[in-house]
């Protein structure tokens, strides 16, 4: 077994798996994965691994799935669009195998319904969900892997399958860990995008911010950490969001050219996208 | 924002790796990981001119300081200087040499070893991480696993120590590379046992060489080379000549986990007969009473403490346990240890030992009463520590003890239950007479007994100095002054450091100030770590506030810097009989924490309402600042509680504190709390020249109880607030149910010699008819009777509450539901984690991460419960060898003894006025040993011929009590000899 964070940072000033306490993992994305769905998108950070397809906005009747039902009560309300906007809701899907103790997460599971709600009312606040009144926005995510940051990785793959789905947004929502090494006060470093184990050994928040905007969307904070250290971390976090927003729109960029090669979309029309997303 | 973002797409330099990792219950996990390699990964050379460019800094910007020299010391085969990468079997082998302060200077620890030795051996990490600490050693951890050029893939079909040997060469030649890129002349050499590795290293023109041919070249060959393990060397010789093989094979690792899952096999902890060395017992979940095993083939180099398989011998092999003293010294002092081994395993004299061919009364029940007898098949876990004894005389040539010749020699270990060790030196000579320190490196098939090397000599056998020492780390004491990084976090002030006189100073931030109550502690005279103080004043409604007050060293002592992790190692303060020494630097422990009287001090208060009848009406707890008015002994306190002319405010205070203690102890008696017995001893010393000058048995006031009354309520008042706010994570204290079987025996025994029942369904049936053993003849029967049943018991453990089902808290002895430890702080860990989790509880601070998580909470807990055994076992030894001392030069002292076991070659006598035992053999009692008759149902034996006695158990005895020295561990102690 490898070391772990409290020894192996103040020996070398690195984290367990290599990295400096600033560096990111390996942010790796594709969009429109599945042809079917509306909009879908595949997207990994490190070795979490996360799945999402969009069904809609669809005027149906809303009440379609338990999960939605779930979910959209939250979701809708947590919107903030105001009456008649379209409601957001967030169907999450815990594989068996996705991590290491395989313990299957069941719908009920208290944890995932509140990472359902927490996305959803992120969601719906950067959609511009008045354009849809009496609709459902559905999200169907897989998690195929788990190596920490998951809620961070949920929301960020939810943004490009949204994308994906041409849904109009305000900017894209983006979101990433910091932690805090808890080794000797001195060296007492934030950290960025924590891994499984740090997120075992050390003491985390996840933050989404707007685009590369400093607005705060979610702030998830679980474990207690000194008040005076919250700062460092909350800013380290707010950075990282700067380059996982970088990442992403270069994810819809090509993909969006790709496109026009394809001739799939009129030029005209991909460049609309890119502005509306580019705000 | 400067994060590094990787290259998309084609992305070389990261990879996964893959781990398998297996659970407590025995499945196996597969755990990918990934590895980001980079190049910024410094050498550390203070020579290079590369690498400081871009280093990696923290978030500060700092950078790790470059250790190695830039110019290290040459050999004679590297005059340009050298450092050193030691591989994971060198650093096994022979840690002790990398402490040496005279060689081992420059060390690259790559992270490939640096992993392996903690998978292989924590201590060894810890000492590790320590040598990396301390800046003058130089030593440097390279993360070689993470610098693309030195990291290395498996190959598919490559075993894991393949690579791993592979990724120290590759590590070494690009150092070699790196230093000659920045013009150095330095070697970098590998260190290495393995033998397939040295060849792979000498083919690919990688720098490297043995352990030992590298020592042979240091200046003080002779001394460093007895410190490497003696297997490396054996391992040459193996291949040339074919050994015998003496021992049965250990079952393959996955035969036993297998074995244990379906039942067959049974996995415990080893333990080994005080009496008899070729008895040994398991406690097995499967089987109420301990497995037995029995004879060195079915003990199977097993050593006291390892945690082993064993297999269950057919029912017609089972045997009853041996009812003979079996001395290892006394039966193997002619094995020659440089002899050539070979023949049969078990010698003649063991089997003619063990054979019980002692004449036994007939006619009672023949049939015996065998029991589940196993063997061993194989060690899952090896416990051996360093262990302390001396040269056996008898095994040293004459030609060493002159000559610098390399012999083997036997080492006798203080510790009767670790079989002697065989190791190999040039010093026979100089060993003598001395105490030494050796570690266990292996017991292969082939040899009788294990193979160790020697570490460093304490000096003469029986110098006040070397026994001390030895005791220490006999029992793992960490003893060793504070490093300078401990101190330097304490409070900058040292001794003026006062409590601030402005409230609005930060440290009165939510402290409620109790400067006006009266507060006074109470403790055994001369005491100076003082923990607690009490008050008690009436209230209006007729019912009283009670104040319990701890001294506040969570304010000093902050979670995780040098000083706590110190302390959290250390565990607990251990008291010996001349010597304390202390978890906590002197300043805090005898000065700015303890409750000294007449100045204020920081505390941590558990307040009661308590009515008449001393029933918690509520209960809260503060953080304080408080001024005790007195610092009573427990003989002061009872004096002045007792003079009725006293009626000051503080004496009646006491006085209520006492009414109310009695009425709680009564509560706890009522609900079946036990009160135990260990014969207590105190040891008085002549002030001037510390020598022992007389033994006491301890006296108990009640004063002593009054104290002891309101730190259980105080304990187990936090707990339960504590484990409210942390369900998963309070730090408590258990003490189990004592398997039924564990009183089989004594019950048996009280039943035939007299006649008394002991019944054991619960604690309150337990204390009740231990009351009932009572014998107006004998009024130490009773606490005879007491210290036999304490030995039944389970010990108590510390746990993390989320560990353990609700009903698996209780604390047996003192009947409660839960408990923990919060009373102590200066002197006990697991108190000082209460005291921050006290504090959390009540939102005075936050919990730091490092008291929140639960599995170094385990590891902790886990830890002190080892050091709080080995605290106890130092103290009581510590009391033996002074007893002895207080002996010595004296003439025999005639004392009342009773007789606590016995066995049909001698029998246990316990001295209740020095709280001593000894063991009297039959062979003491006269020459020619007199003839005996022993009889197992009735606990008697009876000699006759040379001289004619009658011995029963639990019978008193006249005994000379004088001081001897154990031929055997060397160890001076109270030797008996029976009188009448
Ligand atoms: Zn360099």
């Amino acid at each position: 077994m490898p070391l772990d964070t409290s020894s192996a940072y103040p020996l070398a000033l690195l984290r367990v798996d290599g990295r400096r306490w600033n560096d990111l993992r390996r942010l790796h994305a594709a969009v429109r994965t599945q042809a079917a769905a509306d909009g879908s998108a595949y997207l990994e950070m490190g070795n979490t691994k996360v799945m999402c397809t969009v069904t809609g906005p669809s005027e149906e009747n809303k009440r379609r799935t338990a999960a939605s039902t779930a979910t959209g009560n939250t979701g809708g309300a947590g919107g903030g669009a105001g009456a008649g906007g379209a409601e957001v809701a967030v169907e999450i899907v815990v594989g068996g195998f996705s991590s290491v103790d395989r313990k299957r997460r069941g719908r009920g599971d208290k944890r995932i319904h509140e990472l359902q709600t927490t996305l959803s009312k992120a969601l719906a606040a950067a959609l511009h969900t008045h354009l849809y009144p009496r609709s459902t926005i559905a999200l169907s995510l897989h998690v195929l892997s788990q190596d920490g940051s998951l809620l961070a990785a949920l929301l960020n793959a939810s943004t490009l399958a949204l994308v994906d789905a041409g849904i109009p947004m305000s900017d894209l929502p983006v979101a990433c860990t910091a932690g805090l090494t808890s080794a000797a006060s001195a060296a007492d470093d934030p950290l960025v995008d924590l891994n499984a184990q740090e997120e075992q050994e050390l003491p985390f928040l996840t933050l989404a911010t707007l685009g590369d905007t400093d607005r705060v969307m979610v702030l998830v904070l679980e474990t207690r950490v000194q008040a005076a250290r919250l700062k460092d971390m909350v800013d380290l976090a707010a950075d990282a969001c700067k380059s996982v927003h970088k990442s992403l729109r270069e994810v819809v960029r090509r993909r969006g050219e790709h496109m026009v090669e394809e001739g799939a979309v009129e030029k005209g029309a991909s460049m609309a996208m890119d502005m509306d997303i580019d705000v | 924002m400067t994060s590094l973002r990787r290259p998309r797409d084609a992305e070389p330099n990261i990879t996964n790796k893959v781990y398998i990792r297996s659970t407590k219950s025995g499945k196996v996990q597969k755990i990918v990981r990934e590895v980001y390699l980079r190049d910024d990964i410094p050498c550390s050379s203070k020579l290079c001119t590369i690498c400081p460019l871009k280093a990696p800094r923290s978030a500060s910007g700092a950078m790790m300081p470059f250790v190695l020299s830039e110019k290290p010391a040459g050999t004679k085969e590297y005059p340009q200087g050298h450092y050193l990468v030691p591989d994971t079997n060198a650093l096994l082998n022979a840690m002790d040499l990398f402490e040496e302060s005279s060689a081992f200077y420059d060390v690259v620890i790559l992270q490939t070893v640096l992993e392996e030795l903690r998978n292989r051996s924590l201590p060894l990490y810890n000492r590790l991480i320590g040598l990396v600490k301390s800046e003058d050693k130089r030593f440097y951890v390279f993360f070689n696993e993470f610098r693309w050029e030195t990291h290395v893939a498996r190959d598919p079909d490559e075993t894991i120590n393949d690579r791993n040997d592979r990724a120290v060469r590759r590590a070494v030649s690009w150092y070699n590379k790196h230093l000659a890129d920045n013009k150095g002349n330095i070697t970098v050499l590998m260190l290495s046992d393995d033998k397939g590795n040295l060849e792979k290293a000498k083919s690919e023109n990688v720098p490297a060489t043995t352990l030992r041919d590298y020592v042979s070249g240091l200046p003080e060959a002779d001394r460093l080379l007895d410190m490497i393990a003696e297997s490396q060397e054996r391992g040459i010789s193996r291949d040339k000549k074919f050994a015998e093989f003496l021992y049965p094979e250990y079952y393959s690792m996955s035969k036993m986990m297998t074995g244990v899952k379906n039942g067959t096999l049974h996995q415990g902890i080893f333990n080994v007969s005080p009496y008899n060395y070729l008895e040994g017992s398991i406690k097995v979940p499967a089987f109420p009473k301990a497995l037995l095993i029995l004879g060195r083939d079915n003990i199977n180099r097993a050593i006291d403490g390892d945690v082993v398989v064993v297999e269950v011998l057919p029912q017609d092999q089972w045997k009853e346990p041996s009812t003979k003293i079996i001395e290892e010294e006394a039966i193997t002092k002619n094995e020659n240890a440089d002899g050539e081994e070979g023949g049969d395993i078990v010698t003649e004299s063991e089997r003619r030992a063990l054979q019980e061919k002692v004449k036994k009364a007939q006619g009672l029940s023949t049939e015996g009463r065998p029991q589940p007898t196993a063997r061993v098949v194989g060690a899952i876990k090896r416990n051996w520590r360093q262990y302390v004894g001396h040269v056996d005389q008898s095994s040293v040539s004459n030609a060493a003890k002159h000559g610098r010749k390399q012999e083997s020699v036997f080492l006798i270990p203080m510790d009767k239950k670790v079989p002697k060790i065989r190791m190999r030196t040039r010093q026979a000579g100089e060993l003598l007479g001395k105490r030494i320190l050796v570690t266990i490196d292996s017991w292969d098939r082939e040899s009788r007994h294990p193979v160790g090397h020697f570490v460093r000599s304490l000096g003469e056998l029986e110098t006040k100095a070397a026994e001390t020492e030895a005791l220490l780390l006999e029992y793992d004491v960490q003893y060793r002054p504070f490093p300078k990084t401990v101190l330097d976090c304490l409070p900058r002030d040292g001794h003026d450091w006062r409590v601030p006189a402005s409230t609005d100073d930060p440290g009165w931030k939510d402290r409620e100030d109790l400067r006006g109550l009266l507060i006074c502690s109470i403790d055994p005279p001369g005491c100076q770590d003082i923990d607690d103080a009490l008050h008690a004043r009436p209230l209006p409604n007729g019912n009283f506030e009670v104040g319990v007050h701890i001294a506040d060293v969570s304010h000093f002592v902050k979670p995780n810097n040098a000083m706590d992790t110190e302390a959290s190692i250390r565990g607990t303060t251990v008291y010996l009989v001349d010597k304390r020494i202390d978890m906590l630097p002197m300043l805090l422990g005898t000065d700015l924490c303890s409750l000294k009287p007449y100045v204020e001090r920081y505390a941590f208060s558990v307040l009661w309402e308590l009515n008449e009848a001393a029933d918690i009406v509520s209960v809260r707890f503060t953080k304080s600042v408080i001024k005790s008015r007195e610092a009573f002994s427990y003989e002061q306190a009872q004096l002045r509680i007792d003079d009725n002319s006293q009626q000051d405010d503080l004496t009646n205070s006491m006085r209520t504190l006492l009414m109310l203690s009695k009425k709680l102890k009564q509560k706890r008696m009522d609900a079946g709390a036990l009160s135990l017995s260990s014969p207590e001893v105190k040891v008085q010393m002549e002030s001037e020249t510390s020598d022992p000058i007389d033994v006491k048995t301890k006296e108990l006031l009640d004063t002593n109880s009054l104290v002891e009354e309101f730190m259980l309520l105080a304990n187990i008042s936090v707990a339960g607030k504590i484990y409210d706010a942390f369900p998963q994570t309070a730090i408590l204290r258990r003490h189990a149910a004592p398997p039924k079987t564990n009183f089989d025996e004594l019950a048996n025994q009280l039943k035939v010699k007299k006649g008394f029942e002991l019944r054991f369904d619960s604690s309150k049936a337990l204390a009740e008819s231990l009351d009932a053993c009572t014998d107006p003849q004998e009024p130490f029967l009773n606490t005879l009777v007491r210290i036999m049943a304490t030995r039944c018991m389970m010990s108590a453990e510390y746990f993390c509450a989320g560990t353990q089902a609700y009903p698996e808290f209780r604390h047996y002895g003192l009947a409660s539901e839960i408990y923990t430890h919060f009373t102590s702080p200066i002197r006990r860990y697991a108190d000082l984690v209460a005291h921050r989790q006290l504090a959390a509880a009540i939102d005075y601070e936050p919990m730091h991460p490092a008291v929140r998580s639960r599995s170094r909470l385990e590891a902790v807990c886990k830890n002190i419960n080892v050091r709080h055994r080995n605290a106890q076992l130092a103290g009581r030894a510590s009391i033996a060898y002074y007893v002895g001392q207080s002996l010595r030069g004296r003439d025999a002292v005639e004392e009342d003894g009773f007789v606590l076991r016995v066995f049909s070659n001698g029998f246990v006598v316990l001295v209740p006025r020095f709280g001593v035992e000894g063991l009297i053999r039959l062979r003491d009692l006269a020459d020619p040993e007199p003839e005996s008759v022993f009889d197992p149902e009735t606990y008697t034996l009876r000699t006759s011929g040379s001289r004619e006695v009658l011995v029963e158990l639990f019978m008193k005895v006249r005994v000379r009590v004088r001081d001897v020295k154990d031929e055997g561990t060397g160890k001076r102690g109270a030797g008996m000899e029976l009188v009448g």
